[in-house]
């Protein structure tokens, strides 16, 4: 690639959609929102499968 | 040959837009009513799982909410008290609605089936479908019976809640069931009193802009005659002791005063706000008095057993 054609690739502006800085914010909120709440799902899970198991958890077939 | 496509503008929307799409108000009543199912419910559960299953039914009746709000967006757009709702303001799309609402139904149903049992998420299937096909689909745009048969889903949390305790049905759990199903239509008659003209203008055929006021005033005195009585009946059945008896009692002689000042006002809506606002407070009142009842029954019952071995 030549100087110029660098120079060109440079200049050129950016395609797709650019957000803005409110939905920039939006998109983090609801990203932290889907980790907490899926953090929340795994946590749940954990807890009920150590309930549901009790003891058992150590028994079990060698 | 050309293609449009369509432009998506990036999402504005914020954790508070998709905890509005959860009707986080219901919810809590929901939540409310399925803890005293669970309470009331024989036998014993584990506490993780009883707050397992409340976490499953308050979500169920989230997403029930937020494909509500997908489908009635049209109405709640001409509709003064829903026009502020994330849909019709623009910052939830109705594709964003419908997926967030379907994927917490589909989850929170397999989620109770997996964690608690099959009988309980079975009538939370239940409950989503019938509020979201058979009263927002439905019966809500069709006849001024909409809220009559709806209400069945808003009736259903208490035997949800004992379900998840017991895996069955009990009559128990129905008396809860009819109270709340009697309870609805003073209830939300009462505010559409005063909110007729929203209703009218929306295209929703509530009793007050079909049958007009007297009709309406004349039922609202009908179903309150029916659930006063009704509410007394876990009392006097043997579920619950005096303490409820007597709440019942006082509880349901307001409501029928209410709704007899109802009956004669004419001009204003006075009584009719006044009953909205009162029968939140008596379902309230009935589920804790039923809550404290029983949990305390059961406390002198431990402290009995335990002094006399």
């Amino acid at each position: 690639m030549t100087m110029s054609g660098a120079m060109n690739q440079a200049d050129k502006p950016e395609t797709g959609i650019r957000l803005t800085e409110a939905q920039l914010r939006a998109r983090r909120a609801r990203s932290i929102a889907i980790a907490l709440a899926l953090g929340a799902f795994v946590i749940v899970i954990f807890v009920v499968t150590l309930v549901k198991l009790g003891g058992n958890v150590l028994t079990r077939p060698m | 040959m050309s293609v449009t496509v369509a432009r998506v503008e990036p999402s504005i929307a914020g954790v508070g837009d998709y905890i509005a799409l959860l009707k986080p108000r219901v919810m809590s009543l929901v939540v409310f009513t399925a803890l005293v199912g669970i309470v009331i419910a024989p036998g014993h559960v584990h506490p993780v799982i009883a707050f397992t299953a409340l976490m499953c039914i308050a979500v169920g009746a989230g997403a029930a909410g937020a494909l509500n709000m997908w489908y009635d967006a049209d109405i709640d757009a001409r509709m003064a008290r829903t026009a502020g709702r994330p849909i019709p303001q623009g910052r939830v799309t109705p594709g964003e609605a419908l997926g967030f609402g379907g994927t917490l139904a589909v989850f929170s149903t397999v989620t109770l089936g997996l964690l608690v049992n099959w009988m309980a998420a079975a009538l939370l299937a239940f409950t989503i479908l019938f509020y979201v096909v058979i009263y927002t689909m439905w019966l809500k745009r069709w006849t001024p019976q909409n809220i009559v048969i709806g209400g069945a889903a808003g009736a259903l949390p208490p035997i949800i809640g004992w379900a998840a305790v017991t895996g069955s049905v009990a009559i128990e759990p129905v008396l809860l069931f009819l109270i709340i199903f009697f309870w609805t239509p003073p209830h939300f008659w009462a505010l559409s009193l005063y909110r007729a003209e929203d209703y009218a203008r929306a295209g929703v055929p509530m009793l007050p802009v079909v049958a007009g006021e007297t009709a309406t005033r004349r039922q609202i005195v009908i179903y309150t005659l029916i659930l006063a009585p009704l509410g007394v009946t876990p009392w006097l059945l043997g579920y619950a002791g005096p303490l409820y008896g007597i709440a019942a009692l006082a509880a349901g002689a307001a409501m029928i005063a209410l709704a007899l000042r109802v009956w004669s006002e004419t001009e204003s809506h006075a009584a009719s706000k006044q009953m909205f606002a009162f029968s939140i407070l008596y379902l309230f009142l009935l589920f804790a008095v039923l809550l404290v009842d029983r949990v305390s029954g059961g406390l002198i019952a431990q402290a009995i057993a335990h002094v006399a071995p």
